[in-house]
């Protein structure tokens, strides 16, 4: 039986504030199994325990409960050989000023214990993969927010480790520079590694995401692939009206936005039905399959969804 | 195990490089000014004093500061702007011992005031009071008074674990003039009479006393050495042993 890149098991943390008697459960037995070779996110508003779950598979924190393994590596009991296997990027993270992206693929890669040479090589690598080669001597002060970012992320990529973490890799990126990250990550997932990535972005999650959970109060409401995921709610098309449209819950369930209505239908039909009626009232309506975001607002609650 | 402590060693080194090699190239100035703080009391010394032991009392203070300030800086200041860029986080998931990044943190900056050690040490040769048995004494005595202050800046910013790095960053340059320019290091102890005890027990003036005693400046008795010597151990294990009975690696 093959071993799963990342198995965690009834994960549990409780927060407890030294000042008031009050605690806070950011995990709530979250169980994940990531396979070799995915690239798999962890998808959630702010606060839902995302960045939690990372830092405790990445041994920087430890559980209040349960466990996880890394490649069969427990992250409670076996910090150091885990630590031999993965390489994080942490939540806004940033640079030393004085470094140059070299000296951080460089430097970085030298302290996973590789010698010069194939430090050099990797660092060249993962340079090349995130855009920033012409870049490599700049010192980081005079970089812009993206390119700092992207340094840090090539000192990941230059680590050769087998499991990435990365939380909220992109934010902070324009598209370009984004897509940037993204085609890296997926190059690497072609060269099995494997990769957990945590994001509240849904275009994010829906792009590179092999299997996605989606996690809200510290527990997994929905896991599997983005079209499982969006297959979890019974409407397939969304139509999105400007305008005043009367009676339009009966068509199907609504969400307004300002002064913009959107309606989550079932069938093809439904979707003829409603765009006729719409150009009848003179409305501009638009049709199209429901999004990973549309799935996920109504998972974890929010804006005319039913939620947990 | 030899291998363990290979590469414990050898990531000591790369961290120490780490946080000192690019300051050192891009900053050369700052380091300057680091070099010129330890060197300003000497020059107000040599201005308003006579005598011709007062630049080797000035000579002697300027080498302990450089050393002590660095250690306090690193302790308290690296690692707590290493916790705020969030670089800490990605250490401890290397495969990097605590004990690496500690020394590597400790040693950077004992790296960068290497010029100013030079420079203080080439003048008092210049000067003809330095020579290779007193260097011999000296070298171990500024390595304890860093390892004593490195140790006190580390258990400061373990304890102080919440406070901002803005506040630490002040502390450390209080504590930085507290031991350097107020307890006697540019000045000889002999001149707070019957209070020169006071002189032991802090790190900074206990080696500037040893130094000064193997220049000859200072008449210290075989037991005073021991027992100054013994007070910085001490100090450092006790610093060391508070450390790790807070200090974690791994957050819980």
């Amino acid at each position: 039986m093959e071993i799963e890149a990342v198995k965690s098991v009834g994960l549990r943390k409780v927060y407890n504030s030294k000042h008031s008697k009050e605690s806070v459960e950011a995990l709530k037995g979250v169980s994940i199994d990531v396979k070799k070779s995915e690239l798999f996110t962890l998808l959630g508003p702010n606060g839902a325990g995302k960045t939690t779950f990372l830092r405790i598979i990445s041994t920087q924190l430890l559980p209040s409960g349960g466990d996880a393994h890394v490649l069969g590596f427990s992250v409670v009991n076996e910090p150091e050989e885990v630590r031999k296997h993965i390489a994080v990027v942490p939540q806004d993270v940033a640079t030393y000023n004085n470094f140059t992206p070299w000296e951080y693929g460089y430097y970085f890669a030298r302290l996973r214990g590789m010698d010069s040479v194939e430090a050099k090589k990797m660092a060249e690598e993962a340079l090349k993969a995130v855009d920033l080669w012409d870049l490599r001597n700049r010192i980081c002060q005079t970089l812009s927010g993206g390119e700092k970012r992207r340094a840090i992320i090539a000192s990941v990529l230059s680590s050769d480790a087998d499991v990435l973490m990365l939380d909220e890799p992109t934010s902070g990126l324009d598209a370009v520079a984004r897509r940037g990250v993204w085609s890296a990550l997926r190059e690497l997932i072609g060269k099995g590694k494997t990769i957990l990535l945590t994001t509240h972005m849904m275009e994010e999650a829906e792009m590179i995401s092999d299997r996605l959970a989606i996690v809200n109060k510290g527990s997994v409401v929905a896991c599997g692939r983005p079209d499982e995921i969006k297959a979890l709610v019974k409407e397939r098309f969304r139509v999105v009206i400007n305008g005043e449209f009367k009676q339009l819950s009966s068509y199907g369930e609504t969400a307004k936005l300002g002064d913009r209505n959107i309606v989550y239908l079932k069938t093809q039909g439904e979707v003829i039905d409603l765009l006729r009626d719409s150009l009848k009232m003179n409305l501009r309506a638009e049709a199209s399959p429901v999004t990973l975001e549309d799935v996920f607002v109504k998972l974890v609650g929010g804006l005319n969804g039913n939620g947990n | 195990m030899a291998m363990g402590i290979n590469k414990i060693v050898k990531d000591t080194l790369i961290i120490a490089w780490i946080k000192s090699y690019p300051d050192f190239r891009r900053n050369p100035l700052m380091l300057l000014l680091l070099a010129m703080i330890s060197a300003i009391p000497l020059f107000f010394m040599l201005m308003f004093s006579s005598g011709g032991n007062v630049i080797l009392h000035g000579l002697i203070g300027a080498m302990v500061s450089s050393v002590a300030f660095a250690g306090v800086m690193s302790g308290i200041q690296d690692i707590s702007w290493d916790r705020y860029v969030k670089i800490r986080e990605m250490i401890v998931a290397m495969p990097v011992r605590p004990a690496s990044y500690a020394l590597g943190i400790a040693l950077a900056p004992l790296l960068i005031s290497i010029p100013s050690l030079i420079l203080f040490g080439a003048i008092t040769a210049y000067l003809g009071f330095l020579n290779i048995d007193i260097l011999l004494w000296i070298v171990p005595a500024l390595l304890a008074v860093w390892a004593a202050m490195s140790t006190m800046g580390f258990m400061i910013s373990t304890y102080l674990f919440k406070a901002s790095p803005m506040l630490l960053n002040n502390l450390s340059n209080l504590l930085g003039i507290g031991f350097i320019f107020i307890p006697p290091v540019y000045f000889s102890e002999a001149q707070l009479g019957g209070l020169s005890w006071i002189s032991i027990i802090i790190p900074t003036s206990n080696v500037a006393g040893l130094i000064r005693s193997y220049f000859g400046l200072l008449s210290l008795s075989t037991e005073t050495v021991i027992i100054r010597w013994a007070v910085l151990i001490v100090m450092t294990l006790t610093f060391v042993t508070l450390i790790s009975l807070k200090s974690k690696w791994r957050e819980s």
